[in-house]
């Protein structure tokens, strides 16, 4: 038997001493990754897509999930990257960029790359309803998603993903976005912020209020058009992936290569 | 804030060629319990994997939460990362460890499959129904006193001190899902277990060698051990047989 859902497995692609630790979403799955994890691949680095707690099992799962699980998760991914490489980028989507976030103020990396972030979690309402959640998801454990903002609608046929929100997991959710949020002005390491005007879950405004809270002096703010909230794999992903390695070029100094003057 | 992973229970990478061992540590432990047997693995040139469980190596109510099926996952986690290194695979499970790399080889026949401590009989226990419902007011059982011959290797001991209740009716169900798949596991098997094994005792193994459907099996036991024959005083022993027996199953290491 197989607990994993097919094509949710987490991956690892060897390269050089500089390793890409990529974090997935919510309710996603590493395949939300691959792609962009391939992309870093392919110009050296060494590469991990993590499967966090309860993704890409079953959705009942979810309901385990807390902060705590998901940092293990990849703090799990960390140390077994270290087996291959020196310094570690840590780049995420959504969850993932916050999660890359948290880590990025607890642990020794070398930079960040937060894609699609979100500075308040659905509406502000959510927050206020945290404390009732537990008990609202034994009365109602899941809840419709919003339509897809795909760009390239033909995305939406392969994406990895439970079918439905799982409530109790959505106050986990707040609860490691809080201490992200908390944590933000501890990062000492440059950060580039990723997002896209097509977003519909985090559009660019929350990337700048999470870009405005930074205290790093080396910190990016790059947005793009033509894109959903995975932004790793709609219409605009070869230019995402090319600012992560651009990213990861100019932070960790490696592949060395001729000397650039200027910074993207 | 710092990391949630206690020191000493991260999970561990040692890439050497491309032939691979996963390492898969048991019940309340960390994959501090499986590093030395990696570490020997790898001075021989095969690259090792020690996965950490979901809910280990944090804190003890974030086992009581995980489900088998969690600790299952985390072990496939481990398996399909080392498939992007090596092409060639050896299961090497502790105890619970073992149980779950019987559910992997199930699943996809490796190279070879260590089991070591491993149980198969659930203790016929009339309180076993009582675990789950007992489990939010009575949430620990005690662990027993040490029984080492070797006490030095108890001071790298990473586990935790106590087992969650809920969790024991999770191994319960995991040691009867692992038996019941044992005829159709295949590989080639190594069986080893300590005749002194107090806690999971050798009839174990005996199980283990009469059920497993694998055409070539091996039981080698020891003596002078406990439970934790990766940590005790037959630790060498136990990792040359696993060593001999990757080169045997998977073979040379380049």
């Amino acid at each position: 038997m197989s607990v994993i859902v097919p094509r949710g497995e987490a991956f690892l692609r060897p390269g050089g001493p500089v390793g890409c630790l990529v974090i997935h979403g919510f309710t996603g799955a590493p395949a939300e990754m691959r792609w962009f994890g391939e992309q870093l691949a392919g110009r050296g680095y060494s590469v991990l897509g993590v499967r966090l707690f309860a993704h890409a099992t079953q959705l009942e799962d979810m309901r385990r999930a807390r902060p705590q699980d998901w940092l293990a998760s990849v703090e799990d991914g960390y140390h077994l990257l270290r087996g291959l490489s020196e310094s570690i980028v840590v780049l995420g989507l959504s969850l993932g960029g916050i999660l890359a976030l948290h880590t990025a103020s607890r642990l020794p990396v070398a930079g960040v790359v937060a894609m699609s972030t979100p500075y308040v979690i659905k509406s502000p309402w959510l927050r206020r309803l945290r404390p009732l959640l537990p008990a609202l998801s034994a009365v109602i454990p899941t809840m419709a998603k919003d339509a897809p903002d795909w760009r390239d609608p033909e995305l939406a046929r392969d994406h990895v993903e439970y079918a439905a929100n799982p409530v109790r997991a959505a106050a986990t959710l707040l609860d490691v976005h809080a201490e992200m949020l908390a944590g933000l002005p501890r990062i000492r390491v440059p950060v580039l912020l990723m997002a896209s005007h097509g977003d519909d879950t985090a559009p660019p405004a929350h990337s700048r209020a999470i870009f405005e809270r930074l205290t790093t002096t080396d910190k990016e703010l790059l947005l793009v058009e033509n894109s959903g909230h995975v932004i790793t794999r709609d219409r605009e992903r070869q230019r995402v992936a090319e600012a992560a390695a651009a990213f990861t070029r100019r932070v960790t100094g490696w592949p060395a290569g001729p000397k650039r003057k200027a910074r993207r | 804030m710092s990391a949630v992973i206690l020191p000493g229970a991260e999970p561990f990478l040692f890439r050497r060629g491309p032939v691979g061992c996963l390492l898969v540590h048991g019940f309340t432990a960390a994959p501090q319990e499986m590093v030395r047997l990696g570490a020997h693995l790898a001075n021989h040139g095969y690259t090792a994997l020690g996965v950490r469980l979901a809910g280990h190596g944090t804190s003890l109510d974030d086992l009581a939460r995980t489900r088998w099926t969690d600790w299952l996952a985390s072990a496939q986690d481990g398996l399909d990362l080392l498939h992007g290194l090596c092409d060639r695979i050896v299961l090497l499970g502790l105890s619970m460890g073992g149980l779950l790399s019987i559910l992997l080889a199930e699943a996809e026949p490796p190279a070879g499959l260590v089991l070591m401590s491993t149980p198969t009989l659930v203790p016929p226990n009339r309180l076993r129904p009582l675990l789950r419902p007992a489990s939010p007011i009575y949430r620990r059982i005690p662990k027993g006193p040490p029984d080492w011959f070797d006490p030095s290797a108890a001071a790298e001991r990473v586990a935790y001190a106590a087992y969650p209740t809920r969790s024991m009716a999770e191994v319960a169900d995991l040691i009867e899902i692992a038996r019941a798949a044992l005829p159709r596991v295949q590989a080639p098997a190594l069986v080893i277990h300590s005749l002194n094994d107090d806690f999971v005792v050798p009839a174990n193994a005996q199980t283990l060698m009469a059920e497993l459907g694998s055409r070539h099996k091996r039981l080698l036991v020891v003596e002078g051990s406990n439970h934790l024959v990766t940590l005790d005083a037959q630790r060498q022993t136990v990792f040359d047989a696993a060593l001999a027996f990757v080169r045997r199953t998977a073979g040379p290491a380049r």
